[in-house]
């Protein structure tokens, strides 16, 4: 009897292709393929402009894409979510605004004086300002159940309304300071240039590596990608979904902070209106680095690029004069053509994983002898 | 059931933020009796007038603000505040919103002289009077009067300082302000006029950057990259030139490059004095918005406005490091 079952004992099947190395590929096809986008613009405007590469203007660009990179970072951590936020363009607005005005110095309530607060007071309570944004964001998804579209799109019209209410419609300059208020530095240390690299630039690298490293190596960084991969399966694995959502919005809010003091320090002035439409520019980098707006797929290397190709291509093309309008043009057909190729992407290797099950069909079993 | 109404909740206060954030705001400026100096005081003097503009965080619209609800408030009447932005969707609403207010009068900027004619026409079918201030409508009329500082001759006399300051000669790029605003294509076409004259001048790029000053420092740097060896910059307005200026600091290239402004709004007119801009052209909007106040007031007395024809242009006057000690605010005080 044992022997009849031995013989009948159907074949080990070979192990299908490990899925963690097929990942991987496709990880590095699509980060590739930003990259590729990125090195094909530099080709064409370095041919079309021989100013394009000279130092200069690289740091110049570089500092530009850092200001946008800064935002998509952020932005990473709330698509990967799955969620999105439109309201960072607002909250870089605001936390500049709020940063102005102590600088300027404020009138203390029941009182004659007028509070100079030292530069890194400032600083610390415009982060803080973002991240409560942020904060609210959170709640609003995580707690009260509001589409992440919707809450963040009210918040866009929340904060901006507070900093022109905070301003009246003014713009702050008197931002350096004065020794005797001992409220100097803003300026020299946020528009500063350490080495020859601008500020935003070597903060675009420090937030590059921290989030990196969140993101790859903690377990925050695991919940995350699960709740934007599968919210109910990361739930019932014991994933704390709700703390995770709020999280990542906080973080948006920080980074959207952080460019508001750098803008404000870079101009140097702070409007009410700065940070107008910035969200777009961050989910376009966002999106064109590989991410999936669904949630659960996307690095922070991605993101970079895909911050590179957008800056280098709009800047690129003011460098070699292409007309206003032709500008806006390329630049969405760009987006579009990256997010299009990424599905197609998808869609195929979709495909070629379901004909690759198929393809190993079951041995047919031999009928037991009698 | 908790969720719903927190939800609810949150979305009425979105709502109401979202309807604040409009840019509208209600002020009452007092309801002092109208103070004519003598002679018959009509009926209709005191009401509401509407004041729409186009983005008060911008100083040269905010004085036009101001200005307008300190004049009203001093003729008797209260005042309601509302900006579209250059968005002619969001005028036409503000536009229904003051008919169905029944406001005694309009004072509007229009967003677009072709797209606002509908609106005007609308305000003044349903019997409210609309003056227009600082920008005109592609037809006349409609509108009782249309209150403009004359671009073209204010982007004449900039065109002719800034060019006799670098010499007449050299490549130079232009700001161009939001091309959905006419005064924008006007102004670039005053200064297009005066310097074509100079064979020697050579405009080599022109770019938008919307009025913003943070788009000017932008588009600047760029172009500085492109064109190093610019001698001046023409900015459509102040506060792309004053971002133009901090890209010039940036790169240490203020005392070759001269820079021209336009409006005359008082960071702009700081940069003057200290010989960061060459010139701005002020724009009378405290003198323009006074007079469309006063036209408004004296119509719904007694149905004339008192000027001779609708459209009246008040000329620009040229701020320099010579004059620029006497200007604060729009005002030039001699």
């Amino acid at each position: 009897m044992t022997d009849t079952l031995q013989t009948q004992a159907p074949q080990p099947e070979a192990p299908p292709e490990a899925p963690k190395r097929k990942l991987n590929l496709n990880a590095l096809l699509v980060e590739g393929r930003a990259l590729v986008a990125l090195v094909i613009i530099i080709a064409i405007f370095a041919s079309l402009s021989p100013n394009f590469l000279q130092p200069e203007n690289l740091i110049l660009m570089t500092r530009h894409v850092a200001m946008n990179a800064i935002l998509a970072i952020g932005m990473l951590m709330v698509i990967l979510n799955g969620g999105i936020d439109l309201s960072v363009g607002s909250t870089v607005g605001l936390s500049g605004v709020v940063a102005g005005y102590l600088l300027q110095g404020y009138d203390m309530p029941l009182t004659q004086l007028v509070a100079y607060p030292a530069v890194w007071v400032v600083v610390v309570i415009s982060l803080l300002v973002g991240m409560l944004v942020g904060l609210i964001n959170g709640v609003l998804v995580s707690r009260l159940n509001v589409a992440p579209f919707i809450a963040t799109l009210g918040m866009l019209y929340v904060a901006r309304g507070i900093a022109l209410l905070i301003t009246n419609g003014e713009t702050f300059t008197k931002l350096q300071g004065e020794p005797a208020l001992g409220n100097t530095g803003f300026l020299s240390a946020l528009a500063g240039a350490p080495l020859g690299i601008p500020m935003p630039v070597w903060l675009m690298v420090v937030f590059a590596i921290v989030f990196s490293v969140v993101l790859n190596r903690s377990a925050f960084g695991r919940w995350l990608y699960a709740t934007g991969g599968n919210e109910r399966a990361a739930e019932l694995s014991g994933v704390p979904i709700k703390k995770v959502q709020t999280r990542v919005y906080i973080i948006s809010g920080f980074c959207a902070a952080m460019v508001g003091l750098l803008l404000t320090a870079d101009l140097p002035a702070a409007t009410p209106r700065a940070g107008e439409f910035y969200e777009l520019n961050a989910i376009a980098a966002v999106v064109i680095g590989g991410a999936a707006l669904s949630g659960g797929r996307g690095t922070i290397r991605g993101t970079l690029i895909g911050a590179f190709v957008i800056g280098f291509l709009v800047d690129g093309l003011v460098l070699v004069g292409v007309s206003v309008f032709w500008q806006q043009v390329i630049k969405g057909a760009v987006i579009i053509l990256a997010v299009a190729v990424d599905q197609l992407q998808q869609t195929l290797q979709k495909r070629r994983s379901v004909k690759r099950v198929q393809v190993q069909p079951r041995k047919p079993q031999a009928t037991p002898a009698g | 059931m908790f969720r719903r109404l927190t939800t609810a909740a949150v979305a009425v206060t979105f709502t109401v933020g979202l309807a604040a954030c409009g840019g509208s705001s209600d002020t009452s400026a007092g309801s002092s009796p109208s103070t004519s100096g003598g002679g018959a005081t009509s009926a209709s003097a005191g009401g509401t007038i509407a004041v729409i503009t186009v983005d008060p965080s911008n100083p040269y619209w905010k004085a036009e603000v101001d200005t307008a609800k300190s004049e009203a408030a001093k003729l008797g009447y209260k005042t309601t505040v509302d900006a579209h932005n250059n968005d002619a969707d969001k005028q036409n609403q503000f536009i229904d919103g003051a008919i169905s207010k029944k406001v005694k009068a309009i004072i509007l900027d229009p967003a677009g002289a072709d797209e606002s004619v509908g609106a005007v026409q609308k305000a003044t079918t349903a019997g409210i009077p609309v003056f227009l201030v600082n920008a005109e409508i592609a037809k006349q009329g409609i509108a009782k009067s249309q209150i403009v500082s004359n671009n073209a001759q204010g982007a004449t006399l900039g065109a002719e300082e800034w060019a006799k300051s670098v010499g007449e000669k050299g490549q130079y790029v232009e700001l161009f302000g939001n091309p959905t605003d006419n005064n924008a294509q006007v102004r670039s076409d005053g200064y297009a006029e005066v310097l074509s004259q100079y064979p020697d001048l050579k405009r080599v790029q022109k770019e938008t950057a919307n009025w913003d000053r943070a788009e000017g420092k932008a588009k600047m740097e760029i172009m500085l990259s492109a064109h190093p060896n610019i001698v001046g910059v023409v900015a459509g307005n102040d506060e792309m030139a004053l971002g133009a200026i901090q890209a010039l600091k940036d790169a240490n290239k203020l005392k070759q490059v001269k820079v021209l402004g336009f409006d005359g709004n008082q960071d702009a007119v700081n940069a003057v004095k200290s010989g960061e801009m060459v010139a701005t052209v002020l724009q009378p909007i405290v003198e323009g918005t006074k007079a469309a106040v006063k036209q408004a007031d004296s119509y719904l007395r007694t149905g004339k406005t008192g000027a001779s024809t609708e459209k009246q242009a008040i000329d620009c006057v040229l701020i320099t490091k010579a004059n620029a000690g006497s200007l604060t605010n729009f005002v030039l005080t001699q």
